[in-house]
């Protein structure tokens, strides 16, 4: 029962960033926009949680600071993909390294150290603990006692959901992806579109970015995204950009985090079980590819 | 030809003049640190011989994408097959004796061995089961991370060492060094000329380039394009494997943790700013690899940290691409409303 708790609330804390990245990325994805910055915008989230989190003493201050480092990094997206219409790849793939190199740098600058910045005077995330819940067994165990940003991710599934399938934003925004010069000539301009979307993952990375490094450990590694936003991206390949296909996809990966963490009990190297929830990415893709073969063929 | 180098100036201009910016917010005199800059990776025998080695594993792996890229064929995986390739050259250092005119060509040609391996992975990923190598490609990347830390932590480490890494290899298999300069750069100089000339000059070359330009009509033209993107995807691989494999010959040589670095990326970038010219990512891989190497020096002298300079290559890569396309649009705006003005009259 224990191990099976464990395994649960791993699966939660492992699943919650990718979700967050994620559903950002099916903004863009819906949009239009090839956007593979998402590993980039956790990693500057992460880093401007923790400043944030340092200097104010508050954790809300860095949820927000964290928010606004990823959508800088939106701006630039916007300004390079949208306005001036360089290669989204290209600028994605320089995003990407501009953020490692950037939060590398500042680490040096502001908190004059290499590698790893962590400090007691950094504030997490508070848990929510429900006094209600938290008596039942087994489930009271699981709802009780998680971490913020995780309801906050559940939150954003279902408001992300709701966002693309329900409202004329969402309408207007699967337009921009779906055919933009029809958009364009209803009025409503299609890079308009793109541009909300990205600020839209700029948000939810930021927020993504805080629960890497205010949620369970409190400091900053350079490079702590570790491939996250990476695995959002096939996550969102995966599923074609559903938020809650998403969703389940994740806790998926999450699961595979946290059946890592369990291996390591039984002796694997730990270097192995770091590697599962990639393998796991990859088997997810032989599924994905192997749907899409009996699709084409029938 | 004139508006590629015109637009490379203006791109490198409008970079390190937004970078002297970033300079001046902080405080820091931009011109002494460019000045230090420049002087620490270019003006001098040494800095000069330091650049040129440095930009090895820089360019090794920007030929892999430049040439996987204009092929149509999307290897994100250079970092793993870089790694892959330093691990196969460090494993035979370690156990294969021969005299160094054999050693150095079988090593080097273990770690091109190792990066065509992984690469071979994604390959055959990709051909039996359609798996897009752009996903898989980045998904071995970590997982070879991980490997090759597992590997010289617990089967290959160093008994004597504190920290995972491997013992050093056989010196029959160092890289020997001419002056300053290490006979690592002529692996470079090699390979850059036959990667020219198989990509532009041999048939082989001709299809790939004609698939990554219009698959369909490849195809329709006769065309193998599953063999092409086999060949494509091996030999991209075992350029990256080689570099891994020459940074432990000519540089620690022994594999040490984080031996990778961020050399493969930077390639990748290097390849994209390039627009996957084969001698434009060689040159921009110099550029680059001047800009690292200085900011070393210039550390030293201005106490502006290093790390500046991934900065300033991130903005690089954005403000040449940019301008690039801007350029080209202008450009062709130009012509077209030339053609109506002519029309008209």
């Amino acid at each position: 029962m224990k191990i099976l708790i464990g395994l649960i609330n791993g699966m939660i804390s492992g699943a919650t960033p990718i979700l967050l990245a994620a559903l950002g990325g099916a903004y863009t994805y819906y949009a239009g926009v090839f956007n593979i910055a998402m590993e980039g915008m956790l990693l500057t989230g992460a880093f401007f949680a923790v400043l944030g989190s340092y200097y104010t003493g508050s954790w809300l201050i860095g949820v927000l600071l964290a928010i606004l480092g990823a959508l800088f990094l939106s701006l630039i997206f916007i300004l390079f993909a949208v306005v001036l219409k360089t290669d989204e790849f290209v600028t994605g793939i320089a995003l990407n390294l501009f953020a490692v190199g950037a939060t590398t740098y500042m680490l040096r600058k502001i908190f004059s150290v290499k590698g790893v910045f962590s400090n007691p005077a950094i504030q997490p995330i508070p848990a929510i603990r429900l006094p209600l819940a938290e008596n039942i067994p087994f489930v009271g165990e699981i709802l009780s006692g998680q971490i913020l940003m995780v309801w906050v991710a559940g939150l954003a599934t279902i408001l992300t959901y709701f966002l693309i399938f329900q409202t004329r934003f969402g309408l207007r925004l699967r337009a921009a992806g779906y055919n933009p010069a029809r958009l364009d000539s209803s009025g409503v301009p299609s890079s308009r579109m793109r541009a909300l979307s990205l600020l839209a993952c700029g948000v939810l990375c930021g927020l993504g970015g805080s629960f890497l490094s205010l949620g369970y450990v409190n400091l900053f590694a350079e490079n702590m995204s570790a491939g996250r936003g990476w695995i959002s991206l096939a996550a969102i390949i995966l599923v074609n950009g559903n938020p809650l296909g998403i969703a389940l996809i994740s806790l998926l990966f999450g699961f595979s985090d946290g059946l890592g963490l369990l291996l390591q009990g039984y002796r694997v190297p730990s270097q192995f079980t770091a590697m599962v929830p990639y393998i796991a990415t990859l088997i997810a893709l032989y599924f994905y590819a192997a749907r899409k073969r009996r699709l084409n063929s029938a | 030809m004139r508006q590629k180098i015109l637009n490379a100036l203006i791109g490198i201009v409008v970079a390190l003049l937004l970078g002297a910016v970033l300079l001046l917010l902080q405080g820091y005199d931009p011109l002494a640190t460019y000045e230090a800059l420049f002087r620490y990776s270019l003006f001098g025998y040494y800095p000069f011989a330091t650049t040129l080695r440095n930009a090895v594993p820089l360019v090794l792996p920007g030929l892999s994408a430049a040439i996987a890229f204009a092929s149509g064929v999307v290897n994100l995986g250079q970092p793993g097959q870089l790694v892959m390739g330093a691990l196969f050259a460090t494993v035979g250092g370690l156990y294969l004796d021969l005299p160094p005119a054999l050693m150095i060509p079988v090593l080097a040609l273990l770690s091109m061995l190792g990066g065509l391996l992984w690469a071979g992975v994604a390959a055959l990923l990709r051909r039996f089961f359609d798996m897009s190598e752009f996903i898989v490609t980045l998904m071995l990347n970590m997982i070879a991370d991980f490997f090759t830390a597992w590997a010289i932590t617990e089967p290959f480490k160093d008994p004597a060492a504190f920290s995972p890494m491997t013992p050093q290899i056989n010196p029959n298999g160092w890289l020997p060094k001419w002056g300053e300069f290490n006979t690592m750069i002529l692996f470079m100089f090699a390979a850059v000329i036959l990667a020219w000339f198989v990509f532009n000059r041999w048939k082989a070359g001709y299809e790939w380039r004609i698939t990554g330009q219009n698959a369909l009509f490849a195809r329709l033209g006769g065309c193998n394009i599953n063999r092409n993107f086999m060949a494509v995807m091996l030999m991209t691989g075992a350029l990256a494997g080689l570099a891994g494999g020459l940074v432990v010959m000519g540089g620690p040589h022994r594999f040490i943790r984080g031996l990778g670095a961020n050399y493969a990326w930077d390639g990748v970038m290097i390849a994209i700013v390039a627009n996957n010219g084969l001698i434009a990512t060689f040159l921009y891989g110099l550029f680059f690899s001047a800009i690292q190497t200085g900011a070393l020096g210039m550390e030293l002298i201005t106490s502006v940290p290093n790390e500046i300079s991934q900065v300033l290559q991130a903005v690089l890569v954005l403000v040449i691409v940019a301008s690039r396309e801007y350029l080209n649009t202008f450009v062709e705006q130009r012509a077209a409303r030339r053609r109506a003005r002519e029309a008209r009259t």
